[in-house]
């Protein structure tokens, strides 16, 4: 008599356990990773306003965070404690990235004024400059230097462009025939990495301009804003819309996605953009709850 | 004795299972329905078979008509292989809603496939922006043949055509004759419906009805020397306050050879002051056609959304989601009641976790979500308690 009811119960309890309620964790714990620190401005008065990029700036072992909304840059210890905020005497423009160079040089890309911008830190002067490339007005977007260059995204044509630092143009780096461009890029070494969007590809260069690999990333992205390449050459794909990282290998094989939307610790609002340091932590810039949370595994 | 007892349960049940089903709904349906409503040239095979039942419950049902499911659902449970087919690429909005009798007629019809009487009158009644004639209404159109161009269930493209714009009208109007149409025209003509309007128009040709000003004025306004591809800042020299609006942190530059503008806008002839190349929404969707997708699927969405460009800043904002204004300003255009009498939001209401200002976007998602008002969590208590932990 009890058997069958017994039966009943073994069985309930094993659809119970297998169902995805109960095995839920929470997302970024699931894949490994944990929220570390963040870092914002503790004065709510004072918050930062749509932040859109970082930049680490390992040889100080420190965090520079571009606040577009209030017009400044903010720098943060590893520790993630405000050291300084400068904001040039009021003379940015809504600026959106930026990048020191070996040599010392500040470059911002004030997209106000439509400009790569150099900062002299000891006079505080900002020096603004156009860009062109053969001829057309470039549209600065995201910033990066390797060697004595700087690579700039053209928002226009969605292209990479590299400029010596007396901004000459030298080359460009882009996906012929797709329909946006890229929405961002990372260097590594020798090598660009850069996403485009609409295509939801991720292509890969030689400095010399030589396309290397060009890496599909299926349907498994909704609205990719940002790449980086992770240490074991993993590739991590920022979602804005889903407001997650997916993770892929070098190949473009899916291999996990985690965090997801939401405004507390570790909650991703409208992403912008991801960098990893050089002390194992994924920088993840968040427009929508203004801060960078820092994730290591 | 107890045995007994489920042996004969068992067997009763068996036996009310095997009666013959359509037999029965056929005495019984027939019974008060007329018989003579269900027949005509295309009968639905199983109002045919007098299988009423394998749609209809006869005696309670949860849906509509007594139907025993989700329309959808019986209608694939048949056809197969179309639910595998209509999921793929740009799905038509009653498909994807699953709503199949609002183009087939569910029992009987005078036309294959089981369509309504009049397929074009179906189709307008959705498509209520279009007219049913034009001054110039093109021939397929006035006919009423909107599956000449058409796909009605799902197509690679988000105008649903058969073929790609260009292709689709070649496929009638012969390429040798478009040279002497397009004589001013710089290289060779194509994007077709960059200029004309495959439905009709009030000019000759078909062409849009707003004619962009340079273009009215003559080609060589902008191509002098017969130049082709001309880059933004031809137009942006024109439309100064764009080019403010592309300074923002966010805007819709990119792509487009290199001028963004033509991504959206046709630089010749336009339905409206906006040239756009096609109805806002479509447009869109063209790149954000997961998001329009969301908003399709979502249970609780706001209705009435005309156009994306009521809340969203077409060229740049400094906005998170190109919004026009911060979650407030936005809502308020419509909801001005609300801006008066809600939960503490604006200037000095800040989230805890951030230091951003509350509005109204912190606890709706206007883009749908699965809870009433487009709460983004549960409205009795999972939604307050992300910030009101104490209670």
């Amino acid at each position: 008599m009890y058997k069958p009811l017994m039966q009943c119960v073994v069985v309930m309890f094993s659809v119970l356990l297998v169902s995805p309620v109960w095995g839920q964790t929470r997302p970024e714990t699931a894949s490994g990773w944990a929220w570390q620190r963040v870092l914002k401005q503790d004065r709510f008065q004072d918050a930062m306003q749509m932040p859109t990029a970082v930049f680490v700036d390992a040889e100080k072992g420190q965090y520079d965070v571009v606040d577009s909304g209030r017009n400044r840059l903010l720098s943060f210890n590893r520790q993630g404690e405000l050291l300084h905020i400068f904001n040039a005497g009021k003379a940015l423009k809504t600026p959106f990235d930026m990048v020191k160079t070996d040599a010392g040089g500040i470059w911002v890309v004030e997209k106000g004024r439509n400009s790569l911008s150099s900062i002299d830190l000891k006079a505080r002067k900002v020096t603004p400059a156009t860009l062109y490339f053969r001829g057309a007005l470039v549209y600065p977007d995201r910033i990066e230097s390797a060697s004595t260059l700087l690579y700039v995204l053209d928002k226009a044509t969605g292209s990479i462009i590299s400029y010596s630092t007396d901004l000459v143009a030298k080359t460009r780096f882009s996906c012929s025939g797709c329909r946006g461009g890229f929405v961002d890029f990372k260097i590594h070494g020798t090598k660009i990495w850069a996403l485009d969007q609409q295509e939801q590809t991720v292509y890969r260069f030689r400095l010399d301009g030589t396309r290397e690999a060009v890496i599909p990333l299926g349907d498994r992205v909704n609205f990719p804003v940002s790449l980086d390449i992770g240490p074991s050459g993993y590739i991590y794909i920022l979602d804005r819309h889903a407001r997650d990282v997916a993770v892929y290998d070098k190949n473009g094989v899916f291999k996990y996605r985690f965090l997801g939307k939401g405004m507390s610790r570790g909650q991703l609002y409208y992403p912008v953009e991801i960098r990893f340091d050089p002390w194992g932590g994924l920088c993840v810039v968040d427009e929508g709850n203004a801060r960078v949370d820092i994730f290591t595994r | 004795m107890r045995n007994s007892v489920l042996i004969m349960l068992y067997l009763i049940a068996v036996a009310l299972l095997s009666v013959d089903s359509s037999q029965a709904a056929d005495v019984s349906c027939f019974g008060c329905h007329d018989a003579a409503r269900f027949a005509g040239k295309v009968v639905h095979k199983p109002v045919a078979d007098a299988s009423c039942d394998i749609c209809h419950n006869p005696h309670v049902a949860k849906y509509r008509g007594l139907l025993r499911n989700r329309q959808d659902i019986l209608c694939y449970s048949c056809h197969r292989q179309q639910k595998k087919l209509f999921s793929r690429g740009v799905v038509h909005d009653p498909v994807a809603r699953g709503d199949c009798s609002s183009c087939h007629a569910p029992h009987v019809a005078s036309r294959k496939g089981l369509l309504r009487d009049d397929p074009a009158a179906d189709c307008l009644a959705c498509h209520n922006e279009l007219s049913r004639q034009y001054p110039v209404t093109h021939e397929p159109y006035a006919e009423g043949r909107c599956m000449a161009c058409h796909r009605p269930h799902q197509a690679e493209n988000l105008q649903l055509l058969v073929d790609t714009g260009d292709r689709l009208c070649l496929s009638c109007h012969e390429a040798s004759g478009l040279k002497s149409g397009h004589r001013d025209f710089p290289g060779p003509a194509r994007d077709c419906l960059s200029c004309h309007n495959p439905h009709g128009s009030e000019r000759a040709g078909l062409i849009r009805n707003v004619l962009h000003k340079p273009f009215s004025k003559g080609c060589v306004v902008c191509h002098d020397k017969g130049s082709a591809g001309l880059g933004m800042e031809n137009c942006l020299k024109c439309h100064p306050d764009v080019r403010e609006q592309m300074l923002a942190p966010h805007s819709h530059l990119g792509g487009g050879d290199g001028n963004s503008c033509l991504n959206c806008h046709s630089p010749h002839a336009g339905d409206d002051d906006t040239l756009l190349k096609s109805p806002e929404r479509l447009l869109c969707a063209s790149c954000h056609g997961q998001t329009m997708a969301g908003y399709r699927r979502s249970r609780y969405r706001h209705s009435n959304i005309q156009d994306c460009s009521g809340c969203h800043e077409v060229h740049g904002s400094r906005h998170p989601a190109m919004l026009k204004g911060d979650g407030n300003d936005v809502c308020i255009q419509c909801h001005k009641d609300q801006g008066k009498f809600t939960h503490p939001v604006g200037p000095g209401v800040l989230d805890r976790f951030t230091g951003q200002m509350v509005t109204c976007v912190s606890c709706h998602n206007p883009m749908g979500t699965e809870y009433e008002y487009q709460l983004v969590r549960e409205g009795k208590k999972a939604l307050c308690v992300v910030c009101h932990r104490a209670y």
